[in-house]
Order: C-alpha cells, then sequence, then structure tokens
C-alpha cells in the first residue's frame, strides 16, 4: 500500500492528507494487501486500525459497517460490550442520517474508551480501536456530516472474521465461537459451529496437532487454552448422550461425484458435497473408512470407534462407501467416468515410506509406517527384544510407542537434529519419554549390522548443527570419526512418507510432480484433467489431519463451482480467507492486564496403566473442567472489513 | 496471606481471594451488581470496576474476578474508574430505568438519568440467575444463549414441554431487577420470565394446611438426597 493517504495501523500514524502525492510519506512494513481479486483496496478497517488509499471513502460509513459486523461477534456477556455498541450504533447512524449533533462526537469518544478499558474479553477491547481513531483523527468528517444534516448513502463491504488462532488453523474453525458454546453447555450447537469446517471432531479432539494452541494470545500470558481437548468435549458428548447430529442439507441435485480415498481430505470432501446436495461415492481400498487416521494413527491416541462413528454421521449425511475397492485394480478413473460421475476427488494420502538410502545387509529394516498399518490394523505382531526407530516426526512417535505396547523391551529413537528442532509433537514426545522411549539426538544411521542373518545393531554417526536450510532448521551434518553402535533386533525407519500413485496410468493422463505428488492448480484443486480434482497428502506429502480436512473443504467448494459453473473459479470466500491469511492477526494496540490461571489439561491414564495395552491414553474433560477452561479464551476475534467500490 | 494495597491502605487477603473479597473484609466500598457471595463471579456488569497497577502499566479490570496477588496496587476510585462506572449505571439505567436496584447504584454514583436512550428491557442479562440455577440448585433449567444483539437467557421452557425448572425461585430471588419474579396464591406458584409465566402447584402441609412448597421442587429435594418423600408432607415450621 504506497498510495497510503493516511493510517493509523498498528499505532503508527501517517498523515498524507491534503499532501501532493510526491510530497507522501511512506508507511514503513505496512505488511497489508493491496488488492483484492484485481480491485484496488480502497479502505481497510480492523482491530489494529485504518489504512485509507483513497479520499473518496467515507470513513464514518466504513467504521459504523465495521462496528455493524462487530457487534454481531460481541459475546454479549457484559455490559459496556452489549449495550455500549448498541449505543454506539444508534449514534454513528443518526450522524449518518444527518441528524447529528456536535456533543453526539464526545458521547461516541466516551463509550469507546469505556468499552475499550472496561470490556470483560479481548474482543470487544480491541475491536473499537479503529472507531476511536476515526475520532481522533477524523473529527472533521464527523463535524462536516453534523453541519450537513445530509443523509450518507449506505457503501457495501468485504468482511471477514478471524481471530489469531483460527488463521493458523488450515480449516480457520470457529474456534472462539465453539468455545464460548461450551462456556455455556450448549455442545450440540458447539458442535454444529465445529462441523461447519471440520467433520471430523472426535478423531481431530483427540489426534490434531493443534496449530491453534501454538498461537493463542492466552499462550504470551500464561498457557494457551486447551483447544483440542475442548473440541473433544462435545463430540464424546453427542455419543455418551445418543444425540442425533444435526446436518443441514441441500436438496439432492442427482449429479454424482466419486471420491477416492476414505481419509480426511476425502471424508471432508465428501461430507460438504453431500451437504451441498451432491451424490457422492468414496472408493477405499482397505476394509474401514479412515484413511491415515485409521492406519496411521495407534488407537491408544484415536480409538477405532471414533473414527468409525464419524464415519457414520457422514454416511448419514448422504455419502455411499464402497470399501475393498481397489482404484486401478477394481476401477478405474475412466470406468468411473462411464458410470456417470461428474467430478472425481483423488485422496489416496502418502502411504508409502521414503527409503532411508543407507547399507542394507539383511531384512531387518522396515518401514515403519507398514508397521502401523499392519498394528492399527489389527494384525498380530511379534516382538521381542529391542527396536531403534529412525526419524523425529509423529511417525517415528507413534511407532516407538506403539512398540512398547507390542512388548518391545527396549524403544530407542535415533534422530538426526537436536530436540528443538524434532517435528513431531511435543506432547507426544514427552508422553513418549514418559513411558521409557529413549531418543538419540543428533545421530544419524550409517549402516545395519547383522551375524549370521540377523540384525544385531545400527551404526550411527554423531551430527552437529549447522546454518539453517530451506525448512529453516540447522543443517545437521555429520562430526568425522564418531561412529557408534547401537545393539538392536530391529531397525524401523519412519523419515517421511510419500504418496502411491502406482494407479494411476498414462491413459489417465494426470500429471505428477518431480516430488512425485499429484500436481493440482493451487486455487481450484484441479488436476492436469478437467474434472479430476485432488488434495490431501496425495498433492502436499505427507501433512496433518487438519491440513487434509481443510483441503477437502475447499476442493469440495471448488468442485461445486465446477459442477455449477463448468469452469473453475476460485470461491469468494476463498478469495478473501487467502488475503486476510495474510496479514499477521497477533498484537494489539495498548495490551490489557490479564489476570493469570494455567490451563486445566486433560488427565491422563497412568503409565503402568498404558504401556502394555492400546487403551486411549487421554481422557476426555469433565465437564466443569472444559467450562473453567473455556472461561479462559479470550476471544480475540478480528473483524476485517475492505472497502473496495 | 497476600499483602495488597487498596486506596494506600495495606490489605492481608486469602491467597485465593478477589480484589472485590479483600475490600470487602476492610470495609472499602466497591459498587457490584451482577456479584452475590454466594454464587462464583462472572465480570459481567462491570461496575465493580477498579484501576490495578503491575509492572508500571495501569488498566481496569473488574474486582470481582480479579485474583490479589502479592504486592498488588489497587485504586478504586480515581477519575478514570468514575468515568468507566458513570458510564456502565448510564448503560444500565437506560435499559432497566425503574430498577430499583439500578437506581439506588446510579444515586450514589451522582447519576440521574442517562446521556443517551436504550430500548428497555426487563433482564440486563447479569446472569445471576443462570449461575443460581446451576451452581445452587444444580437444576441446569436456564442459560444464556446467543452472542452480539440475540444475547439472552434461554427461558424456553415456558412455552416448550421440557421443564427442568423445579419452580425453586432461586432465580427470582437473586436478580437485580426484577425481571423474573414469583407469586403464590393458594396452591399455585407462578414464575414469571421476561419470556412468559409458568405454574407450579405448592404442597399442602398435612398439619397446618398452609401450602409450603412447589411439588416439583420438594420431588427433586428428595431425590437429590436420597430422602423418602413423604418426609415433606409436613413443612418445616410444623416438624418437631
Amino acid at each position: 500500500m504506497n498510495r497510503v493517504i493516511f493510517s493509523s495501523w498498528a499505532g503508527k500514524v501517517v498523515d498524507n492528507r491534503g499532501l501532493d502525492t510526491e510530497k507522501y510519506t511512506n508507511v514503513e512494513g505496512l505488511a497489508l494487501p493491496l488488492e483484492y481479486n484485481g480491485h484496488r483496496i480502497r479502505a481497510f478497517m480492523s482491530w489494529n486500525g485504518i489504512v485509507v488509499t483513497d479520499d473518496g471513502v467515507n470513513i464514518i460509513d466504513v467504521a459504523y459497517s465495521y462496528l455493524k459486523e462487530v457487534q454481531k461477534l460481541c459475546c454479549g456477556e457484559c455490559t459496556v460490550g452489549y449495550a455500549g455498541i448498541k449505543v454506539m450504533l444508534d449514534i454513528m447512524a443518526k450522524i449518518l442520517n444527518g441528524a447529528g449533533t456536535e456533543s453526539d462526537i464526545e458521547l461516541l469518544q466516551w463509550l469507546g474508551i469505556g468499552i475499550k478499558e472496561n470490556a470483560k474479553c479481548f474482543f470487544c477491547t480491541t475491536a473499537v480501536t479503529p472507531i476511536l481513531d476515526t475520532i481522533d483523527y477524523y473529527k472533521e468528517e464527523y463535524l462536516k456530516l453534523i453541519t450537513d444534516k445530509k443523509a450518507v448513502p449506505k457503501a457495501t463491504y468485504k468482511v471477514r472474521v478471524s481471530a489469531p488462532c483460527m488463521e493458523v488453523c488450515p480449516a480457520h474453525q470457529d474456534i472462539p465461537g465453539y468455545i464460548e458454546l461450551l462456556r455455556n453447555r450448549r455442545y450440540a450447537e458447539a458442535l454444529e459451529v465445529i462441523r461447519e469446517t471440520n467433520c471430523l471432531p472426535g478423531v481431530t479432539g483427540r489426534a490434531c496437532v493443534a496449530f491453534c494452541e501454538a498461537n493463542c494470545v492466552r499462550g504470551d500470558i500464561d498457557s494457551p487454552i486447551a483447544i483440542r481437548a475442548l473440541k473433544r468435549v462435545p463430540a464424546d458428548y453427542e455419543v455418551t448422550s445418543s444425540l442425533e447430529p444435526k446436518l443441514e442439507k441441500m436438496k439432492d441435485n442427482g449429479t454424482k461425484v466419486a471420491v477416492i480415498g476414505a481419509g480426511p481430505a476425502g471424508l471432508a470432501c465428501s461430507y460438504k458435497l453431500a451437504l451441498m446436495g451432491y451424490k457422492v461415492t468414496i472408493y477405499d481400498e482397505q476394509s474401514s473408512a479412515g484413511g491415515m487416521a485409521l492406519a496411521g494413527i495407534p488407537s491408544y491416541r484415536l480409538p477405532r470407534e471414533v473414527i468409525s462413528r464419524e464415519v457414520e454421521v457422514i454416511q448419514r449425511a448422504g455419502v455411499e462407501l464402497k470399501l475393498n475397492t481397489k482404484v486401478g485394480r477394481d476401477v478405474t478413473l475412466n470406468s468411473l467416468h462411464n458410470e456417470g460421475f461428474k467430478a472425481i476427488f483423488i485422496a489416496t494420502g502418502a502411504h508409502l515410506g521414503r527409503e532411508l538410502g543407507i547399507k542394507v545387509e539383511d531384512d531387518g529394516l522396515i518401514d515403519g509406517v507398514r508397521l502401523l498399518h499392519a498394528v492399527n490394523m489389527g494384525k498380530k505382531i511379534g516382538a521381542k527384544g529391542r527396536v531403534v526407530i529412525i526419524g523425529g516426526g509423529n511417525v517415528a512417535i507413534d511407532c516407538a510407542r506403539s512398540c512398547l505396547r507390542l512388548g518391545f523391551k527396549d524403544v530407542t529413537i535415533i534422530y538426526r537434529r537436536s530436540r528443538a528442532e524434532m517435528p513431531g509433537r511435543k506432547e507426544e514426545i514427552e508422553e513418549a519419554e514418559k513411558e521409557g522411549v529413549k531418543i538419540h539426538f543428533l545421530a544419524a544411521p550409517v549402516k545395519i549390522l547383522t551375524h549370521d542373518g540377523k540384525v544385531t545393531g545400527i551404526e550411527c554417526i554423531a551430527m552437529e548443527l549447522g546454518e539453517p536450510d530451506a525448512s529453516g532448521r540447522k543443517r545437521p551434518a555429520p562430526i568425522p570419526s564418531s561412529e557408534f553402535v547401537v545393539e538392536t533386533e530391529l531397525v524401523l525407519s519412519a523419515i517421511g512418507e510419500k504418496p502411491d500413485l502406482s494407479f494411476l496410468t498414462e491413459v489417465d493422463q494426470i500429471e505428477i510432480t518431480d516430488d512425485g505428488n499429484i500436481k493440482v492448480e493451487p486455487d481450484s484443486y484441479q488436476t492436469s484433467q478437467a474434472g479430476v480434482f485432488s488434495g490431501g497428502d496425495c498433492v502436499t506429502g505427507p501433512a496433518t489431519l487438519i491440513e487434509a480436512i481443510a483441503t477437502g473443504n475447499r476442493a469440495a467448494r471448488s468442485i461445486g463451482q465446477y459442477l455449477r459453473l463448468g469452469k473453475t473459479v476460485k470461491p469468494e470466500e476463498d478469495v478473501m480467507a487467502d488475503l486476510v491469511h495474510n496479514i499477521s492477526l497477533s498484537g494489539q494496540r495498548g495490551e490489557s492486564i490479564i489476570a493469570k490461571s494455567m490451563r486445566y489439561p486433560p488427565e491422563h491414564l497412568s503409565i503402568t496403566d498404558r504401556v502394555k495395552n492400546f487403551t486411549e491414553v487421554e481422557k476426555v474433560l469433565t465437564a466443569e473442567t472444559a467450562i473453567k477452561e473455556a472461561k479462559r479464551c479470550l476471544r480475540c476475534y478480528r473483524v476485517i472489513l475492505l472497502a473496495i467500490n | 496471606m497476600v499483602k495488597i494495597t487498596i486506596d494506600n491502605q495495606i490489605v492481608e487477603a486469602e491467597p485465593s481471594s478477589t480484589i472485590l473479597d479483600a475490600a470487602n473484609k476492610v470495609g472499602i466500598y466497591i459498587p457490584t451488581l451482577c456479584y452475590h457471595e454466594s454464587l462464583s463471579p462472572s465480570g459481567s456488569c462491570r461496575l465493580c470496576v477498579v484501576e490495578i497497577a503491575t509492572n508500571g502499566k495501569s488498566e481496569l479490570t473488574a474486582a470481582c474476578t480479579y485474583p490479589v496477588e502479592e504486592g498488588l496496587q489497587v485504586e478504586t476510585n480515581s477519575e478514570k474508574i468514575m468515568k468507566a462506572r458513570k458510564l456502565v449505571i448510564e448503560l444500565l439505567l437506560a435499559q432497566r430505568p425503574h430498577s430499583n436496584r439500578i437506581q439506588e447504584l446510579a444515586r450514589k454514583l451522582g447519576i440521574e438519568k442517562p446521556s443517551f436512550t436504550l430500548a428497555e428491557k426487563e433482564c440486563i442479562l447479569c446472569g445471576l440467575c443462570v449461575r443460581a440455577c446451576h451452581e445452587i440448585v444444580g437444576a441446569d433449567a436456564i442459560s444464556f444463549i446467543a452472542q452480539g444483539l440475540n444475547r439472552d437467557v434461554d427461558e424456553s421452557f415456558v412455552k416448550h414441554s421440557e421443564i427442568k425448572c423445579i419452580g425453586c425461585d432461586s432465580c427470582a430471588y437473586v436478580c437485580p431487577t426484577e425481571a423474573i419474579t414469583v407469586e403464590d396464591v393458594g396452591d399455585t406458584r407462578t414464575l414469571t420470565m421476561p419470556s412468559g409465566k409458568i405454574e407450579f402447584k405448592l404442597k399442602k402441609c398435612k398439619i397446618c394446611g398452609s401450602y409450603w412448597a412447589p411439588e416439583k421442587q420438594l420431588e427433586y429435594i428428595a431425590k437429590q438426597s436420597n430422602v423418602a418423600p413423604e418426609t415433606f408432607d409436613v413443612c418445616l415450621n410444623c416438624r418437631d
């Protein structure tokens, strides 16, 4: 935004009004978008201030429209927020109708300050900031409206609501929204809010990596809200209370869509499309649905019945499930076309373990993902002796904790960087160590040692960290002559997964990237073939549950556009979402003092009760604890309003 | 004990108590509306706003919810506080001008009438009724619904069949604005809420013949405390 006429963003005021453009002061470091879908953004208003690039915008109308949106999100729990905003809007409407008086400006300011300083949660205290800015810097505009006594024509604006937690969630779930409902013990409604963007609340309530918690504003004050654990509360409540999930479905339109893969991405896409009225059939080669959530996540973290229950809800939305059906063997993309499917969504995941690339003298090296698959699909595994797992991600941790439960005497993880760089979820790493998993940091495998055809150990080399690499993590380098041996009877490799795309043939003409993933057009998820879409791990490489769900949702919107319009146009919702995604939502002007209160984490099974079996480790928060935890939420919603036309 | 300073006076407070508890102990007046000593505080009305200073920063906060901490500096009547409180009471008064409780608080703060108008409503959403129903009674008959302008106390049971309400009148007892009232006439108790009326049959005492409590409430107490329902055939006054 170079041609900024006025900015109060982040409290730094730049005022170029009345100056020749060549005399304009640039706004340093203003990381805000310039354009919305090719249109210049003429004014921008949000929690952190206002930015104006066009004199023709009526800032008071902008402020009024913004505050109207704020009112919709105000929790209504405190007098100043609930009633104060009402009065402010009344006064602003009066001024905009040409009926204001000079004393109204003073009144408006008093109300704004009263809300800023004394509202109960972070939302209203921060949301009124740009309104106060208009009074501080655009007072003459107010006075002009008051003296002119003419009504201002109402303009329309683009609006999006987010929050620091919502924005880092790939699915942009309305986290403050469902926490607010939980706080008021309205479980069914909380679940409705969650299901709008996440069709697997019970699954993610247990196994989500929770990007949201890492970006929770409360984390800077005491400790982040236990968002993941809170999400599980209404999901479990629905099951234990035998409640019927409320599904709002559009009229069936008869158009058939095929989804390949019943993992999180495929399920999310199917659920959304089914609610939009499409007739969706999912094909999956396994005997039960769930994809990587089922095959990759051990049941001590995610019990099988939780997955089957959520799949059942998706089926209830009208999705048909064809299991034990492998694409490439039982059906092909072509045969699906011939069966009348108007669009296909490929979400086959990334189930192949990456090769370690070290000297293997024997078959004592097993792919960690394959072991997890086998265990999770209920196969018997003979476990004895020691095991070494190579890798530092969630699959490595899942392998280690599963091996412990299978009865291995000694479980060691070997990771080439240090604890700080370990990509696995911190909580999981801690739990693994509590259970007795040993982690050998800064070590890389060199070769597997055998004797008489049996694995006896693994030779490793010590590593040190150098400069950060492309991933931002410090690059490990071997320390010469630092080789050492770890004795073991089995080695598992868990250094990453890649998609198995062997089901695609030349005939399908689906383009593959150099990384071995399916190539898609980023805004529409369409592959090189019209009408064939793809998302999830087979496009991104191994990612998280919630990223898969998010792409499933977005792909569904895109497929819907394609089927309605015959072409892919980025949905407006996603245009605005991506625009807001480029704005840092953290930080606010004038931090409030918040009384510290540490979070209420869920209880865990004792170590002795859990290491010999696959019983779920984490317990659900009790109703009372959940409410206490929900009350800690500061509701850091941000309303972002753009003036375009 | 934790030592804090309230208006230049050093006050010793229980470690888990709030600024309001500490002030009440030494007789420093802080106005309250949504606070009740038997219920958990909620910080809804914002009338008990005080100014606290930590790390050189001074901010307003609600005395009823802010916990004491060693060395905390509290002011209860600075100009900033008075301005904030004046706004709160004007907002309350504009919504519920005829409430005795609100009028009394306004008088104490030197306010006669608000400087703006607001649509009048019976309920000011202080939440005392919801907390009493949950924390004291355990019936959970009422709760908050929606947000923003639609925020309300859900008393839909007044019209619908699912009634968890036992007619105990705790909500009416704590309501500061007479939005919920109760009246016993003959064998009937009528609970009047902003959304409508609901009637409860009262139990007749076997000895004195007076109608002394709602049958539903007595059934609830009998069940909760595991006593025979016949225990309540006789009213409290007629027992030995």
